[in-house]
């Protein structure tokens, strides 16, 4: 294998296929980002109401290489200016995640440049930096998805704490699940998020965080929705919209807040699916501006799966582990590695 | 010109370089059913023991079932990005013709069966020619007893081979002998794919998108189509 030395040179191809996106990407240097294509089979998830994961592994395996020719092409380099492959191999679905790893090995073997194995998690909060290469620690990150909803401790590249997380769902879950419940459709973030711009956010009162603890807990929220809307049939969707979605993101914020104070954090990142949400975005930024601290945003498209962040996480993990065994598999159930 | 052959559609792994004379390398791993763990270090590893450098390979032949769909797609990922990387021919070839074309100097009927979980079992039939097999059934999927009364209606002694075959062997009509032999070969891959590349217009198959043959919708759209 051929020697790397990882520096502002080292262009990284990133690959990502751990839910529904199949996404490529080459950064070079951890952060600047030459191209960044994902590809989704959201769609045919749709009428399920959640991603089937057999159609996911199905799409990925169709889209897998067309998607990175394409960041090759749009980066404009040639293949042999490429350092090293990194692919997300866990946390996700196994049958997606292991399309990516494969397709990455491959590339691998042939160009003769290290593999890097990825943790999504990490990805996610390494889209903070790669916007923002200049971001102060310690630095507290939300990271609220679809599948995870923790608040995380970053005391440089690769060093965290788990601060708190959720005790049962996440709240992309639970966006999910309301919106069903109240019949938006499926994702149910942007569902939520487009419904309740149409409602009173105060309408309703549903309970908010647990008290005393920076864990989450979503899925009373849920229930006292449901049992509202049963209770009051002919409530207004949009006012329910509107008041679920600012007790979710009450709590979020309020927790974010706590524990960069409790930390004496310099800044709080968000990252993650549920960071496109509007009112979150728009809390996050108020409340850091009330404390005196910096607030990171990523643009939506980079809290959203893609493989920019992979790409850069993979650019840190080769400079700090080097390269990933071949024989490394994926594994579904993956953790973010703490202090 | 060097071949490389890709094997992930059932439990096994196998892979093997092939030159002009014949298979140059081949590693074959039954047990373990750690496909992505398993292919690229073997790849590596065939090549490196045959002498072959990996941008000599000129052309990749892989698997695409029927078979375990996440095994499957472990190959044809693979395959699809070196041939990308490589700029060479990849040629997909079903697991049922891997599993006919070693029996080719049988004078039966042959049946390539695949075990497809839930009771039931991926086939077609061959008929040996002169040089190889011809497929003469359109793979499906079926019951043993699906598969056993298309032994009955073709009327011929059948020579059953997978690990579908081996599976069920009890359950077996008579009139079918089960071959020993489980898993698709691999060498039958190389010697397959090789000759699939130098008979065609190289530009097709380039172009050529190697398909998973998986014969089964997506589990979550039969429960809709039922529901
Ligand atoms: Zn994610």
């Amino acid at each position: 294998m051929r020697a790397v030395t990882v520096d502002e040179s080292t262009v990284v191809l990133g690959i990502e296929t751990s839910c529904d996106e199949t996404a490529a990407s080459i950064v070079m240097g951890g952060s600047d980002v030459l191209s960044s294509v994902v590809a989704t089979s959201i769609e045919q998830h749709v009428p399920f109401g959640g991603v089937v994961p057999e159609i996911a592994s199905r799409a990925h395996v169709e889209l897998i290489v067309p998607v990175i020719a394409r960041a090759i092409e749009e980066a404009g380099i040639a293949d042999t200016r490429i350092d090293a492959i990194a692919a997300t191999f866990g946390p996700g679905l196994i049958g997606a995640l292991l399309v990516g790893v494969s397709a990455a090995k491959a590339l691998a073997l042939v160009w003769d440049v290290p593999f890097v194995g990825v943790n999504h998690l990490e990805a996610h909060l390494y889209a903070g930096l790669l916007e923002d290469p200049d971001l102060e620690f310690p630095l507290v990150v939300l990271l609220v998805s679809g599948g995870h909803t923790m608040l995380v401790e970053m005391s440089g590249p690769g060093r965290y704490r788990l601060l708190g997380e959720t005790i049962d769902d996440a709240a992309g879950e639970a966006f999910d699940k309301v919106a069903r419940f109240l019949g938006l459709g499926y994702p149910g973030g942007p569902a939520i998020d487009r419904e309740a711009a149409f409602g009173d956010p105060e309408a309703i009162a549903f309970p908010r965080a647990i008290p005393d603890s920076l864990d989450f807990s979503f899925s009373g929220v849920k229930t006292s929705v449901i049992n509202h809307v049963r209770k009051h049939p002919d409530v207004s969707t949009a006012d329910v919209a509107a008041s679920f979605q600012t007790a979710i993101v009450d709590s979020l914020v309020a927790k974010a807040r706590r524990a960069a104070r409790q930390v004496g954090a310099k800044g709080l990142a968000l990252g993650g699916g549920v960071a496109a949400n509007s009112l979150l975005r728009d809390r996050w930024v108020e409340a850091c501006d009330e404390d005196g601290i910096r607030a990171f945003v990523p643009s939506r498209a980079m809290c959203t799966d893609n493989a920019a962040m992979i790409a850069a996480a993979g650019w840190h993990r080769l400079g700090s582990d080097g390269p990933t065994s071949l024989e490394a598999g994926a594994y579904p159930g993956l953790r973010l590695s703490m202090d | 010109m060097i071949t490389l052959g890709i094997e992930t559609a059932t439990q096994v792994v196998s892979v093997a370089v092939g030159g002009d004379d014949g298979v140059l390398g081949m590693v074959e791993i039954a047990q373990g059913r750690r496909h992505a763990e398993t292919l690229a270090p073997a790849i590596e590893f065939v090549c490196r023991h045959a002498q072959v450098a990996i941008g000599e390979i000129a052309a990749i032949g892989v698997d695409v079932g029927p078979g375990l769909f996440t095994g499957m797609r472990v190959g044809i990922a693979s395959a699809k990005a070196m041939a990308h990387a490589l700029q060479v021919p990849v040629v997909g070839v079903s697991s049922l013709d891997l599993l006919a074309h070693p029996l080719r100097h049988t004078s039966k009927v042959i049946a390539g069966v695949i075990d497809a979980r839930k009771g039931e079992v991926f086939y077609a039939f061959f008929l040996p020619t002169p040089g190889g097999v011809q497929r003469v059934t359109e793979p499906r999927v079926g019951s043993i007893e699906d598969f056993n009364a298309d032994v009955m209606a073709r009327g011929q002694d059948v020579l059953a081979v997978g690990d579908g075959a081996c599976r069920y062997r009890d359950e077996l009509d008579i009139g079918v002998e089960v071959a020993d032999l489980a898993h698709p070969s691999v060498a039958s891959l190389v010697t397959l794919a090789r000759a699939r590349v130098l008979r065609s217009d190289l530009e097709a198959l380039r172009a050529d998108d190697v398909q998973p043959m998986y014969l089964r919708a997506p589990d979550a759209q039969i429960n809709w189509s039922v529901r």
